[in-house]
């Protein structure tokens, strides 16, 4: 009897030692050798909102070619009109029954609500994100990076690059000195120059508006820092009619009066470009770079940002419960965080518009540094001073503050 | 007087058909444009630029007839596109006619009860707007293994084109006199030889229509191929809209020549058919 005790005592300790000896990388992979022989052959299955043809290209060229020449794996690049059309096609499989490795996504591009949605529900692969080999120079004690949309990430789902707002305005129509610098100056700057502002429509299309409204809870109220942790109600409610009422001032002196608003981004670069409003937004630590170049505002169109409150945050990659290539997608999200590709995704010449995933300073080796340096030198004259972006930085709020203040606006702002 | 009226009669044609072609035109301006913003009236930048993002046209140095077909051998997204457009909208074609054959005979040929009873059925996924049962239909193919496969899209476009091709086909049975194949057959000719010398030359013209009709039909669904193909059957509809969506006039345009292009064409050689006398063009009538 006691020697049965004592052997499954033994045993027990000894399952526990084993268990954190080969600790796993992920769910089902003992090493990373592993998981790159199970890679090995696969086709990976990346479903990404299609709309940039920049990023689109940039994701074919750089990482479809190494990951064919260096693991034998074939991208196959899904491009989605939005990110919910992926989580509704996972929600869909999962009422359908369809679990283990039958489902048809291997990786989402996400963030925020639509990967709360998908982690709230279980129905996503992992911890995988700290397992990974690349992980070393993900900035993991940033909220900004293990939080998104103030909920906490949990390894649920990997860097891939991150975006902050702030404004572009035409060279040849204003002066840099003219623009203003918080949203005190942009209310006189909009009664100085009537129907030559407007925002994008909060809504799910136009995130980006959103944004631009949240930050003006921060000024009004006095600071970021109280609207961080889990959602606050009361002071919602207290800030929330000031900033209606400050947007309804506003109205009169907008484009069309604030009768339409344009509903994303697009749509409010191509007012810009073709002169109907002086400002336009942009999530690129380029500033207006992407989009000159691709020729959807004018060459001479340049950055500015307000000196505080410009929301900044992470996107990442996500692995579905049921995906069938996990190997191959763990394979995918390791490789967009090498320093060389990092750098090659800000790098102007390549097109893309995102920044950094990575924090910079945790790359120690010699040609990873060199890579991000000249990157950083290359953002070109189109671009803010990076050093006026980081001070401006501040995190993302819980998502519910977005579901209310998309359905406030329109209660309080557009029908009013 | 009646020169004079035929004037302007030709006059009229004109100019509906340079409201047609208006639209294209611009297409054609916007597809080689570059940062053509208001005010200016025509493009200052004249640019390739949406082409070689679509990787249809190589970057500029390396223009030679070598680069060309590498890159279309590369299989770029577009031509892979175009190819899955064309074969899906060739096998649903052929299939719809081969089903509607029967359908259509029996109702163009026979009068019975019920009769506009199972016509308005067979006509209602023209009624109801794709999102009310494709929402539906997903959940059904997924379950049954058929979501993002080749085949599911293949059977998930029968549903919005059998109806057109089922119509147009029955249109050519009511006036069809099946007496001449009873001649046939009383001089010796056996089922498939009448078929084939009879029937078939004779309902020719309007199959033609249908096949038109099942073809154009399959070529331009969105939201159908979307769902069902779960993003891994790319068409060109879907290209076209996913880059509409990114707010570069350019290159949707260059892409919308892409997806007209063909089907332009495709008119074009069967314009006789259409114009011409055609059964299936008094056929309805008769229904």
């Amino acid at each position: 009897m006691n020697n049965k005790f004592k052997f499954i005592t033994f045993a027990i300790i000894s399952l526990f030692f084993s268990k954190l000896v080969s600790a796993e990388v992920a769910p089902g992979f003992n090493s990373w050798d592993d998981v790159k022989a199970a890679a090995e052959g696969q086709q990976v299955n990346v479903y990404m909102w299609g709309g940039s043809d920049a990023i689109n290209s940039f994701v074919d060229d750089f990482y479809g070619v190494p990951l064919k020449n260096d693991y034998s794996i074939t991208l196959n690049r899904v491009g989605i009109a939005g990110t919910i059309d992926a989580v509704n096609q996972v929600l869909s499989e999962k009422e359908a029954g369809i679990t283990e490795d039958n489902g048809s996504i291997d990786l989402i591009w996400i963030n925020g609500e639509n990967f709360w949605t998908l982690k709230q529900a279980g129905l996503l692969y992992g911890p995988f994100a700290t397992g990974l080999p690349n992980s070393k120079y993900v900035a993991w004690d940033n909220p900004a990076v293990n939080l998104d949309f103030g909920r906490s990430v949990e390894g649920m789902e990997s860097p891939w690059s991150s975006a902050q707002f702030h404004f572009i305005y035409d060279s040849a129509r204003n002066n840099y000195e003219d623009m203003p610098r918080n949203y005190g100056e942009l209310s006189n700057w909009i009664s100085n120059n009537p129907g030559r502002f407007t925002y994008i429509k909060p809504g799910k299309a136009g995130f980006v508006g959103t944004r631009f409204i949240k930050q003006i809870f921060f000024e009004l109220s006095g600071g970021h820092d109280q609207w961080v942790g889990p959602y606050n109600d009361e002071l919602y409610t207290k800030w929330a009619p000031k900033v209606w009422r400050l947007l309804n001032s506003w109205e009169e002196n907008l484009h069309r009066s604030g009768e339409t608003y344009p509903a994303n981004n697009a749509d409010m670069h191509a007012l810009f470009a073709n002169g109907e409003v002086d400002m336009s937004f942009t999530q690129s630590p380029r500033g207006a770079g992407p989009t000159n170049s691709s020729g959807t505002t004018p060459l001479t169109s340049r950055a500015f940002s307000f000196f505080k409150n410009m929301i900044g945050d992470f996107n990442y990659w996500a692995i579905p419960y049921n995906a069938p290539n996990k190997a191959a997608a763990l394979i995918y999200a390791d490789l967009v965080l090498e320093p060389i590709l990092q750098a090659a995704q800000v790098q102007p010449a390549n097109g893309f518009c995102c920044g950094w995933g990575i924090g910079t300073d945790k790359v120690t080796n010699l040609e990873g540094i060199a890579a991000i340096k000249d990157a950083q030198n290359n953002l070109g004259d189109a671009a803010e001073d990076q050093g006026i972006l980081a001070k401006a930085l501040v995190s993302d709020i819980a998502a519910e503050y977005q579901d209310k203040i998309e359905a406030d606006w329109f209660a309080n702002v557009l029908l009013k | 007087m009646n020169t004079n009226l035929k004037k302007i009669n030709i006059y009229a044609i004109y100019l509906g058909a340079f409201i047609l072609i208006l639209p294209l035109i611009a297409f054609f301006i916007n597809a080689f444009s570059f940062r053509w913003f208001y005010p200016q009236l025509v493009p200052k930048e004249l640019s390739l630029q949406a082409w070689v993002r679509l990787k249809l046209i190589p970057k500029i140095d390396n223009r030679s007839f070598d680069n060309f077909l590498e890159l279309w051998l590369s299989n770029p997204t577009i031509i892979k596109a175009l190819l899955n457009s064309l074969t899906i909208g060739l096998i649903v074609t052929i299939a719809s006619i081969i089903i509607a054959l029967p359908a259509a005979r029996v109702l163009g040929l026979l009068n019975f009860r019920f009769k506009k009873i199972i016509i308005f059925i067979m006509i209602s996924p023209t009624i109801l707007p794709p999102i009310a049962f494709v929402l539906g239909l997903n959940i059904n193919f997924i379950s049954l293994g058929l979501s993002g496969s080749f085949f599911g899209v293949c059977l998930v476009h029968l549903v919005p084109i059998m109806p057109y091709v089922v119509l147009t086909m029955t249109g050519i049975f009511a006036n069809y006199n099946p007496d001449f194949e009873h001649q046939a057959r009383t001089l010796g000719a056996n089922k498939f030889k009448t078929f084939y010398l009879i029937t078939l030359p004779a309902i020719a013209p309007g199959m033609v229509v249908a096949a038109l009709f099942a073809f154009l039909v399959s070529w331009s669904q969105y939201l159908l191929t979307f769902l069902i193909g779960a993003g891994k059957i790319m068409t060109l509809p879907l290209l076209v809209f996913s880059t509409a969506s990114s707010g570069n006039p350019a290159l949707t345009a260059a892409l919308s020549i892409v997806f007209i292009f063909p089907t332009i064409l495709i008119l074009f050689f069967a314009s006789k058919f259409v114009t011409g006398d055609s059964s299936a063009k008094y056929g309805l009538g008769k229904l």
